[in-house]
């Protein structure tokens, strides 16, 4: 359960204050996958880290017992001047057990098929590289909800079956929080959605084909 | 996944920690001694320089050992205010992990410098020792604690200079020079005791200055240390870590706030 109290999210602008929600409560139903239809700028990405506890809210609060992961493949965190290793070492320190990091670290290493750039900084990757890392590291920890942000495949076709193969087997287990263009991959892996509307209006909607329709109404398509 | 706030803490601050260090000197040859010796190499020209001048005007105390008494805990004491004014930048892409707090990131700065120091500390002590400086180390325990407690006023600092920072950007202009100054009246090139007494109250409110005479008297018997005490360094110590730690409580969601 992940419910959402009088969420109010705002930002300064020269113009005056921009609020992206208002006062806005909802609560997410248990194991059920939620997509997040909107258009761009409409705030999806903004709730999508308000809910993990990355950005936080002017005033309301989120109340969950689950564990959340940081958004699917960020590479934002990081160090340029260490070496892939040693990045996902640092992260295994900070969510798993001592005993767990070599298991860790040795996934991660196999997943993202790096050979020996995984002992290289990562200053020298590609972003392809940067990507398959990000991606294997989300995926070597167990949450419960996993946010996706534009996962955008990554890699050859082999590779991206594999993220593909991967990805749906946590779904099996997990759940995802998931905002996305490819309206394919929303109706793929999303069991309900919600609707970002043009006057910040969230709409939640039990069925994805339902949340699109309203969405390509809202936008003329 | 069940751990604990203050497992979950501990990890996150031995994560930082690991990671600081490979980022500082993790890509060079000889890689930890790097830690080490830039210090040193830092530290030596300064004594060469001081030394050969101030050489005959300190009659009781070896002036190496004089200096490295100073100057140590000083660039204990910068190196890890300094760095914590602009520590939520700094280290922005970190709070996407949720573990990381902003507080964590200064407690493994703070660590991490006092334990360099401490170890350049005892390096350059042996060395000079071995030189033939003169030096007698008659109270450990006070030493110790002079160190523990400059690391709890860096940090105390610290957490002020980051709250102040970030609330105020435009202050990150002038934080760091508020630093540089401490260096010329915290008694680091000059003893107290060579200060007329009449000037030792625009002196003594400075912890630092407590710190240093402290150190120096504790390796140095004979070492006039009249004025400082102890027990002021350690009101004044954990008044400040008390008020950067309220002041972190209060502004800790504002500052994770975009």
């Amino acid at each position: 359960m992940i419910k959402i109290e009088n969420l109010t999210k705002s930002y300064k602008t020269p113009k005056g204050r921009h609020y992206v929600f208002k006062d806005f409560s909802i609560e997410l139903p248990s194991n059920k996958s939620v997509a997040l239809i909107g258009r761009n700028g409409a705030g999806k990405s903004t709730l999508l880290r308000v809910i993990g506890g990355i950005d936080r809210p002017d005033s309301g609060r989120i109340i969950t017992d689950k564990t959340i992961s940081w958004p699917v493949g960020l590479s934002g965190g990081f160090q340029g001047s260490l070496t892939g290793r040693e990045n996902v070492k640092f992260v295994a320190r900070l969510f798993s057990k001592q005993e767990e990091l070599r298991e860790k670290v040795a996934f991660v290493e196999e997943f993202a098929e790096l050979g020996k750039y995984f002992d290289m900084p990562i200053k020298t990757y590609s972003s392809g590289m940067k990507s398959r890392l990000g991606f294997g590291l989300s995926m070597a920890f167990k949450f419960d909800y996993y946010l996706v942000d534009e996962v955008t495949a990554v890699g050859d076709a082999r590779f991206k079956k594999k993220c593909a193969d991967l990805f749906k087997s946590r779904h099996e287990e997990s759940s995802f929080l998931m905002v996305s263009h490819s309206l394919g991959s929303l109706k793929e892996f999303c069991d309900v959605a919600l609707f970002i509307g043009r006057d910040n209006k969230v709409e939640f909607f039990e069925s994805i084909e339902d949340a699109i329709n309203k969405y390509k109404i809202d936008e003329n398509l | 996944m069940a751990r604990s706030g203050l497992e979950v803490q501990k990890a996150t601050i031995k994560a930082l920690f690991l990671r600081e260090i490979k980022t500082r000197f993790g890509k060079f040859r000889l890689g930890y001694m790097w830690a080490a010796l830039e210090p040193m190499a830092h530290l030596l020209i300064l004594l060469a320089i001081f030394g050969y001048i101030m050489h005959r005007t300190m009659p009781d105390i070896s002036f190496p050992v004089f200096l490295i008494n100073g100057i140590i805990p000083f660039f204990v004491f910068s190196n890890i205010t300094n760095r914590s004014i602009g520590a939520i930048e700094a280290n922005q892409g970190l709070f996407n992990y949720r573990p990381v707090r902003p507080i964590d990131t200064i407690i493994a700065r703070a660590i991490l410098e006092s334990v360099i120091y401490g170890f350049v500390y005892v390096l350059l002590m042996m060395i000079v020792g071995l030189f033939g400086e003169d030096f007698k180390i008659n109270n450990i325990l006070t030493l110790v604690c002079v160190w523990m407690l400059l690391a709890i006023l860096s940090t105390g600092i610290g957490l002020i200079y980051m709250v102040i920072g970030k609330t105020f950007p435009e202050t990150e202009k002038f934080l760091p020079i508020i630093i540089k100054p401490l260096y010329f009246i915290s008694c680091i090139m000059f003893p107290l005791h060579s200060v007329p007494k009449e000037y030792w109250p625009y002196l003594l409110w400075n912890p630092l200055v407590h710190v240093v005479e402290l150190c120096r008297n504790s390796v140095f018997p004979s070492y006039i240390s009249e004025g400082v005490s102890l027990s002021y360094l350690a009101f004044c110590s954990l008044l400040i870590l008390f008020i950067g730690l309220a002041l972190y409580r209060t502004r800790e969601e504002a500052m994770l706030t975009s």
